[in-house]
């Protein structure tokens, strides 16, 4: 478990099309404490997916101070905490069955093998994937391979669990019951989870905390705090009102389209 | 025997089959069939002189066997032929591997390769002859530049075709450099690896004979051209079937099973 601090934390990009870099995120600041669901909203290409990849170490090239569990995240770091990453796209292994994929997150993880049946089975089965341990991905439908990614970021029991629009490809019945399963885990394992979406409903069904974010380049425009109790129910008209009054935080309007004061 | 009539035959001997035999293997069995029976036709519509029938195409590869000219020539066209593929092998990996990974590399490089596959084979051997003499170092220099071109330009694709998103999913997941090459970079670039051995050896062939009627003195282009000076047609049939049974053999015994084993998992390759 660990928790997340990112001070003044800047992305530029530079490439062929703007060679003199394109800023991404500009001052994020963000504190994450252990066990906290936080959710990260915002427009698209506002930096949400750049945030998770400073995270998770993946991009060292950063201004600014990112600490996980206390450790400075940078290349030289090497690996110091585990993560659970669960990408837009599953990101199986295609030559692999799935209970490979899964066992590949474990031994690169440096889990011991003689674990490895009891978590892998332990999660497919949570994920309902129990009878398509032995299949190829292509065998499975898009939300089984997503599920089996979600499957593949708990098995490694990740210090920290990053989601980014996991559930955007399904279906909207896939997707609430992907929800569900996901607060559910959460319930049990508490992990600290951050959550990009740009679903509003979404977000306030699932997080402790909401971060909203402004348009490229990124900065954090509003939080709002989500106080719903859990678990929590799709019928509840509290949720419904949240997400429109969120909605309204995102697209800066209110209901009768007029802009609200920033 | 018509045509139409062998079909018949034919069809009814698959159907009795069918119950134990895989329709593939039938299809093939058939496919056989019917040209040794277009093949013998042909001999007798056209005479022996010019199309030697079956009968005497395999009774002159068999003199030619029991003479001992057989395995020699043979043999030797392996030698310069696998020596050939694993220079050009060579050759080709690393050049197209830095032009999938080097875009500097690939600048300077993508035009060159190009060029390199439209030259005729011909002229490789020709410059190989005359920069080193008649010899199996010219031999070898020609059929790798020949053939290493294709290679290039297959392996270039494969790395290029590498799906870095994966590579990142394996070192969010910790797994170290060496773990990353091997358990998902090497996977992906393998099918192009097995397109180019593919390339490799068709091309090989054909260059190989055209050394050995050119500039050597052994091997089977040379007893093609031998024959053919001698307009002994049952002997120009024997060595090109001869090499044919080879290469089906390489691909049915060597490449297939190789393909089956390291791509089960995709749909589109099926035992
Ligand atoms: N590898 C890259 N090279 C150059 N620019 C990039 C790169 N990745 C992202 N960007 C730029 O940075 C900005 C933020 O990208 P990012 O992927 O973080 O957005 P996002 O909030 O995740 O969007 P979405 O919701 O569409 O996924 C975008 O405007 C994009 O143009
Ligand atoms: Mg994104």
């Amino acid at each position: 478990m660990a928790d997340i601090e990112v001070r003044r934390l800047s992305k530029v990009y530079r490439s062929r099309a703007h060679p003199d870099g394109l800023l991404a995120l500009d001052g994020i600041d963000l504190a994450v404490a252990d066990h906290q669901f936080v959710c990260l909203l915002g427009p698209s290409g506002c930096g949400k997916s750049t945030v998770l990849n400073v995270l998770c170490g993946l991009d060292p090239q950063y201004a600014g101070e990112v600490r996980v569990a206390g450790r400075v995240v940078s290349r030289a770091n090497g690996h110091p905490f585990r993560v659970g990453y669960v990408f837009q796209e599953p990101r199986l292994l295609p030559w692999l069955t799935v209970r490979r994929n899964v066992e590949f997150a474990l031994q690169s993880e440096g889990i011991a093998k003689s674990e490895w049946r009891a978590r892998c089975d332990g999660w497919l089965g949570r994920v309902g994937l129990a009878d398509f341990a032995e299949a190829h991905p292509h065998e499975l439908s898009g939300g089984m391979q997503q599920r089996t990614a979600i499957a593949r970021a708990f098995a490694v029991d990740p210090e920290i669990l990053l989601m980014d629009e996991p559930f955007s490809g399904l279906d909207e019945l896939t997707a609430r019951t992907m929800r569900e399963l996901l607060l559910s885990i959460w319930l049990e394992t508490k992990k600290t989870v951050i959550f990009v979406t740009h679903n509003c409903f979404e977000a306030c069904f699932l997080a402790d905390r909401i971060v909203v974010f402004t348009a490229r380049p990124g900065r954090i425009k509003r939080e709002v705090t989500i106080e719903l109790p859990r678990p929590r129910n799709y019928e509840d008209a509290r949720l419904f009102e949240l997400s429109v009054s969120v909605t309204h935080h995102v697209t800066g309007t209110t209901a009768r389209g007029t802009r609200l004061p920033d | 025997m018509s045509v139409a009539t062998a079909r018949k035959l034919e069809a009814g001997a698959a159907r009795g089959l069918l119950r134990r035999v895989p329709e593939a293997v039938s299809i093939r069995l058939a496919s056989l069939v019917v040209l040794a029976v277009a093949w013998q036709a042909a001999s007798i519509l056209f005479t022996e002189r010019f199309v030697p029938g079956p009968a005497s195409t395999f009774a002159a590869l068999w003199d030619l066997a029991r003479g001992g000219e057989l395995i020699k020539h043979f043999g030797v066209t392996m030698a310069r032929m696998l020596a050939s593929f694993a220079a050009a092998m060579l050759v080709g990996m690393v050049i197209g591997t830095a032009m999938g990974l080097y875009r500097r590399a690939e600048q300077s490089l993508d035009m060159w390769v190009m060029v390199g596959l439209t030259i005729p084979g011909l002229c490789y051997i020709i410059v190989s002859f005359m920069w080193l003499g008649l010899n199996d170092r010219a031999a070898v220099l020609a059929i790798t530049w020949a053939t290493f071109p294709a290679i290039a330009i297959n392996v270039w694709q494969g790395v290029k075709a590498i799906d870095p998103r994966l590579i990142d999913m394996a070192r969010v997941f910790g797994a170290s450099a060496w773990r990353r090459t091997t358990r998902v970079v090497v996977p992906q670039v393998l099918p192009y690896l097995m397109a180019a051995a593919r390339f490799g050896l068709g091309i090989i062939w054909k260059v190989t004979v055209l050394v050995e009627l050119l500039g050597r003195s052994d091997g089977i282009g040379y007893m093609l051209n031998y024959s053919f000076q001698m307009f002994d047609m049952a002997d120009v049939f024997a060595w090109t079937i001869f090499f044919t049974l080879v290469m089906l053999a390489i691909e049915l015994a060597i490449l297939k099973p190789i393909e089956r084993r390291l791509f089960m998992w995709r749909p589109e390759i099926r035992a």
